[in-house]
């Protein structure tokens, strides 16, 4: 009889070896593979920085929202202790806060209101500022179909005609795209307490123009700003006094600050139109005095130095500097700069927060065309590196490899040039995001960089590098190992 | 798989290792269809060292990759072994690479990045050979082509005449049945080429591999038991070489 071969099955090679003969692979080619890093790199790069600066713009947004707020505390006093404010804002005020904030305890006290009254009235004016921001919304045809020309609270007026809520629900369902925040219910009992609801309003209108008054007659002549700087002494108390929630120890140390602040910057600004400060500035500056204006003496005043020289020249032509010194002027031109970069912070940022992760519209979209600009080009790369190893696969597969080994082969590889690749890039595009972020908004907000989101947003930038790096490969190396070896060897 | 036994009343050692039956294998190019096999059969018995000869186009290479598995007839079957090649599994089939068949290539084809010792361990870390032995075994083989010291060296820093001593090293690693070399002294200098053939020579003689071996050098001529011309996809002759020894002067002019 006649023997035949024992054919078993391959084994198949251990991880570790072909781990090794692939690195010896790379470090043969280290040119090529060099190349290949570099497109992942340059590529993840790319999507790391669009990621890095949208993470850090969404983190400023929020931030500077916080301090805008704090920095406007004195204009926002000035206008609260000069005017009671329109029906429309008493409304929108009362409902940003909660029931048992103080700012609805003090209007509660100022109304006259008992507790179950002020309660209906919070509930409604909830309601009132839901209906405001549907009506802010919409451009200017539609708010015609459904209110006519009526604005503010004469929307509510004219829903309580009859003709007028006819035209309102028989329009609104044509309106896809709309969603009313109110039900139908809810709509016909606001519309029906709404009379009640704006006397409540006007009672609080009333309150607040009687405090005013008040303390209209003891500040006598003194400009409000002047007074709001003596806000953490006598100041105060008038105000408190009136009726007005002041929280003496979180807010009137910083509306006094900031009312001192400010008037000290009406006095630098005022001095400028003395002809000896200006030379100074000028002179600094090598430019002509006229052509000095404020922004370039804040930004004078910013060294200490020029500050001393600029305090002096306001002394030479008596203009009043008592309680200025030299640190003080550059600790304000300082402050200013800081608000400055809020502004511009917050300028910058409009538009964050909608979108895929709260990116924006427009970042979210840049991202998935930088997701698809680093796939295909590594995809270029990888497969470029496969095609150029046709020979070797097939000389691999006559010494007997298996599909399976020369796959994990090129899988292995291209992992390691997509980590390795990758890591490079989440590193280089996160930089220079923060770089740019941080030019672009000053160093004010180095404190709010957003690191944890950024070390995650790296994660997931090296992670698409691989998995795109892999995926990358599979395809061609599949193609490479199923091919009859003599095939392999002929389309090289 | 198939077990037929043909005229082999012979001892266990003259058995047939490479059988053909009606071997044929057609390229589709744009649309033209070209034979470049038309029903070869032959067979070819362990211990043989066979010379393929003919003209470029004429099919040799193509015969080559059908006894050598690496690519599948149109019509036809490859036995090696008695086992019929069509009716691997892909696992089989590189197992059979692997353990029965040795290859050698005009170009050598080595792996660029591995060392002179790696290259020849390599078939046996396919095969499962431990790392220890293959390369115990490795530095043997290594000896016989005379190679030893240069173990550590890349393909890069070595001739064309140590790559392919290499190169047959390599396909000696898992003690193959069947040699199959093509052209192997085709991009050798004379002198190298024959440090070759002695090699394979050698190798017939004393460890008694089955080498086939297509061919242009006259030469093989003076080492191989058996000839055979193909030609336009067919057998042209097959004949021993004592019987062609009269006729070198004019085959050899055709052949060459």
């Amino acid at each position: 009889m006649n023997k035949t071969i024992e054919i078993s099955d391959q084994p198949r090679l251990s991880l570790p070896r072909t781990v090794r003969i692939t690195i010896d692979g790379i470090r043969y080619r280290l040119f090529r593979a060099a190349v290949t890093v570099a497109v992942i790199a340059v590529a993840v790069a790319f999507l790391m920085n669009i990621l890095s600066e949208s993470l850090i713009k969404r983190a400023v947004a929020e931030d500077t929202h916080e301090r805008v707020e704090r920095s406007q505390f004195v204009h926002n006093w000035m206008a609260r202790l000069s005017a009671p404010g329109t029906i429309e804002a008493i409304l929108k005020e009362l409902a940003s806060v909660e029931l048992t904030s103080p700012i609805a305890n003090e209007m509660s006290s100022m109304s006259g209101l008992s507790d179950a009254e002020f309660a209906r009235f919070y509930e409604n004016a909830s309601a009132a500022s839901k209906c405001f921001a549907f009506f802010a919304d919409l451009d200017y045809a539609k708010r015609r179909n459904l209110v006519h020309t009526a604005v503010s609270v004469e929307v509510f007026k004219r829903l309580r005609t009859p003709d007028g809520l006819e035209q309102f629900e028989a329009i609104l369902p044509t309106m896809k795209s709309l969603r009313f925040p109110l039900s139908g219910e809810e709509l016909t009992a606001f519309l029906q307490a709404w009379p009640q609801t704006l006397a409540q309003a006007q009672n609080v209108q009333e309150g607040r123009k009687k405090a005013i008054a008040g303390i209209k007659a003891k500040r006598g002549q003194t400009a409000i700003l002047t007074s709001l700087a003596d806000a953490e002494g006598q100041f105060g108390n008038d105000i408190r006094a009136a009726g007005f929630h002041f929280d003496g120890d979180a807010v009137a140390p910083v509306v006094a600050e900031q009312a001192r602040a400010l008037l000290d910057a009406r006095r630098l600004e005022k001095s400028m139109e003395q002809k000896t400060t200006r030379q100074a500035i000028a002179q600094h500056y090598n430019i002509l005095p006229a052509d000095v204006n404020v922004i370039l003496m804040w930004k004078y005043l910013r060294s200490k130095k020029s500050a001393r020289t600029y305090l002096e020249k306001m002394e030479e032509c008596e203009v009043d500097t008592s309680g200025l010194t030299p640190e003080r002027l550059t600790i304000l031109a300082n402050v200013r700069q800081a608000e400055k970069a809020l502004v511009r912070a917050q300028r910058l940022t409009v538009g964050t927060g909608e979108g895929w992760m709260g990116l924006g519209e427009r970042l979210s979209w840049l991202l998935l065309v930088s997701m698809m600009v680093c796939g295909i080009g590594i995809s270029n790369a990888m497969l470029m590196t496969v095609t150029e190893r046709f020979t070797e696969i097939a000389t691999l597969k006559c010494l007997g490899a298996l599909d399976g080994f020369i796959m994990l082969m090129f899988v292995l590889e291209s992992c390691f040039l997509g980590v390795v690749g990758g890591a490079i890039g989440a590193v280089l595009g996160c930089l220079i995001g923060l770089g740019r972020m941080l030019s672009a908004f000053g160093p004010v907000f180095a404190g709010s960089m957003p690191a944890l989101d950024l070390l995650a947003g790296m994660f997931i930038a090296v992670a698409l590098g691989v998995i795109l790096a892999a995926g990358a490969a599979v395809y061609p190396s599949l193609k490479a190992a199923r091919l009859a070896p003599m095939e392999a060897m002929r389309i090289e | 798989m198939e077990q037929q036994s043909p005229q082999q009343s012979d001892a266990e050692k003259r058995r047939v290792i490479i059988r053909t039956v009606g071997l044929k294998k057609s390229y589709i190019m744009k649309g033209v269809v070209t034979e470049a096999l038309r029903g070869v059969e032959v067979e070819i018995v362990t211990g043989e060292f066979i010379s393929v000869m003919g003209p470029s186009g004429s099919g040799k290479s193509t015969f080559f990759n059908m006894i050598g598995a690496l690519d599948s007839p149109t019509v036809g079957r490859v036995f090696i072994d008695e086992v019929d090649v069509a009716q691997l599994t892909a696992e089989e089939l590189a197992y059979l690479r692997c353990h029965k068949i040795g290859y050698i290539f005009q170009s050598y084809n080595l792996i660029k990045y591995m060392t002179a010792l790696e290259n020849v361990t390599t078939p046996m870390a396919f095969g499962g050979v431990m790392p220890d032995e293959a390369r115990e075994r490795g530095m043997e083989l290594l000896d016989i082509v005379g190679l030893k010291d240069r173990w550590h060296h890349r393909p890069i820093e070595m001739s064309g005449g140590q790559q392919q001593r290499v190169a047959i090293a390599r396909s000696l690693a898992n003690q193959p049945s069947v040699l199959l070399c093509d052209e192997p002294t085709a991009n050798l200098d004379l002198k190298t080429g024959q440090e070759i053939l002695e090699i394979l020579q050698r190798l017939n003689q004393e460890k008694g591999v089955t080498i086939i071996c297509a061919t242009h050098d006259h030469r093989m001529l003076d080492i191989c038991d058996r000839l055979m011309w193909i030609r336009d996809g067919m057998i042209e002759r097959i004949a021993r070489r004592e019987d062609v020894h009269i006729e070198v002067g004019t085959i050899g002019g055709e052949s060459n």
